[in-house]
């Protein structure tokens, strides 16, 4: 059974302090996009090895077929919001259902609040905004700042994408991911790098010092790991591993990724 | 002189007074400064709510001795920092708004001795502006003045024959992005 929860029900309390920032969209562009969970193969950091190419046998982070965890059951079932009818065609019923949950003030539309009061990590945290902001910034493709009901269709299924991965690398099921799962996660996704590096994210990203990674901030620091590499790659015309980079193009490129 | 210091406050400030604002700040008493405690107190200017990086960055800057909170001495360093940015930004912030747009900002960076094109200048402020409206509040100004400092010196510290040139390995470059994460 999963324990990582993805979604909770219920009426929320907002007041977080630092979510007041329904209208920002930062630059995601669609490289981002990248950052799914599933990708082909991902070897870099190998020189010898062709990019692209996953070696045999290699089950990348792609989510095993078919939903392991079951989709997650309403924790108040039966919670029937007034005013939403039937789903519309084309839409999962249940997806439907979580969309009006997700959706507290009924505008037809999820902001970074709401999504941020509506996810939660294992251990019951609320998502951090800044991995709401970047998910809404993939997935909102009117740039309108929120995302509608088909936009979270495909929202909905990248995030449990994510938690399959998550649980995966997840061995001791201790509901976050340690330094050395991260690690392996990155070897295994196809990232060739150092302990050192696993040891540096684990680092930066566990902002309550307890030396592990909740679902958050594993998605943050892999979609950024990803953007990062594609970026890195495209300059690396040589497969060496080594890039000549000019001040500007530097400096664009950091700042378009800064987490 | 009323009152002798061994240290005299930074900028001239009156040390009396920044006690009395450290007081006001440190709500529970504790006697330092903890990140939320100092993000309810600071102020852009916009009533939004301080920038939780900027704090985090501010606090890891000037939290010597690395307890996550800021004590007096610290708060006096801190209080310096932040009146100097606000000089800074209110002299960039021509009509008082709070915030600078992109050209204001692109004089205040190249003011610094920043050498970049207009598209670099699209790129920050999309990623600094967090109220969508095509400026940079206060605190994200702060913010994006470090982080262009940290950027800068690391192109610096590989650029060895100063050409304006880098080679840097994919680890090395990826670290150095991570690190950059307040």
């Amino acid at each position: 059974m999963c324990h990582a929860t993805i979604l909770k029900l219920g009426s929320y309390d907002v007041s977080c302090d630092s979510c007041e920032i329904e209208l920002y969209t930062r630059d995601f562009s669609r490289s981002n996009m990248a950052g799914y969970p599933p990708p082909g193969g991902y070897g870099y950091g190998q020189p010898a090895q062709g990019y692209g190419a996953p070696p045999p046998g290699q089950p990348y982070g792609a989510p095993p077929p078919g939903q392991p965890y079951g989709a997650p059951q309403p924790g108040y079932g039966g919670y029937q919001q007034p005013g939403y009818g039937a789903p519309p065609p084309g839409i999962d019923p249940q997806v439907y259902h979580w969309f009006t949950t997700v959706d507290a003030d009924r505008s037809g539309r999820i902001t970074v609040t709401e999504l941020q009061q509506a996810l939660t990590n294992a251990n019951w945290s609320h998502f951090n905004a800044e991995t709401c902001r970047l998910m809404i910034g993939m997935f909102d493709r009117d740039h309108s700042g929120h995302i509608d009901l088909n936009e979270f269709q495909a929202l909905w299924n990248y995030i449990h994408q994510w938690k399959g991965v998550f649980d995966r690398y997840d061995r001791d099921r201790s509901g976050s991911i340690e330094f050395n799962e991260l690690h392996n996660a990155f070897t295994e996704m196809g990232f060739r790098l150092s302990p050192q590096f696993a040891q540096l994210i684990v680092t930066k990203y566990d902002v309550h010092a307890r030396r592990a990674l909740t679902l958050d901030n594993f998605i943050q620091s892999c979609v950024l790991l990803r953007s990062l590499t594609d970026n890195f790659r495209a300059r690396d015309t040589t497969g060496t591993g080594n890039i000549q980079i000019s001040y500007e193009d530097f400096m664009c490129m950091v700042m378009l990724n800064k987490p | 002189m009323a009152y002798q210091y061994q240290q005299p406050a930074p900028g001239g400030v009156d040390p009396q007074f920044l006690w009395g604002v450290f007081q006001r700040v440190d709500k529970d008493r504790s006697g330092s400064i903890s990140a939320n405690e100092l993000g309810t107190a600071l102020s852009n200017g916009t009533w939004t709510p301080f920038n939780p990086e900027t704090v985090r960055l501010m606090i890891g800057m000037f939290d010597r001795d690395n307890n996550g909170t800021i004590n007096f001495q610290e708060f006096q360093s801190l209080w310096k920092y932040v009146t100097d940015w606000q000089n800074t930004f209110r002299s960039y912030d021509r009509d008082n708004s709070g915030a600078i747009d992109k050209n204001e900002l692109k004089i205040a960076l190249q003011s610094f001795g920043y050498r970049l094109s207009d598209r670099f200048y699209d790129i920050l402020i999309r990623k600094f502006d967090r109220q969508g409206r095509g400026q940079v509040a206060f605190d994200d100004f702060i913010q994006c003045c470090v982080v262009m400092q940290t950027l800068t010196s690391a192109f610096r510290y590989h650029d060895t024959d100063q050409d304006g040139w880098i080679q840097i390995s994919y680890e090395q470059f990826l670290t150095l992005v991570f690190s950059m994460k307040s």
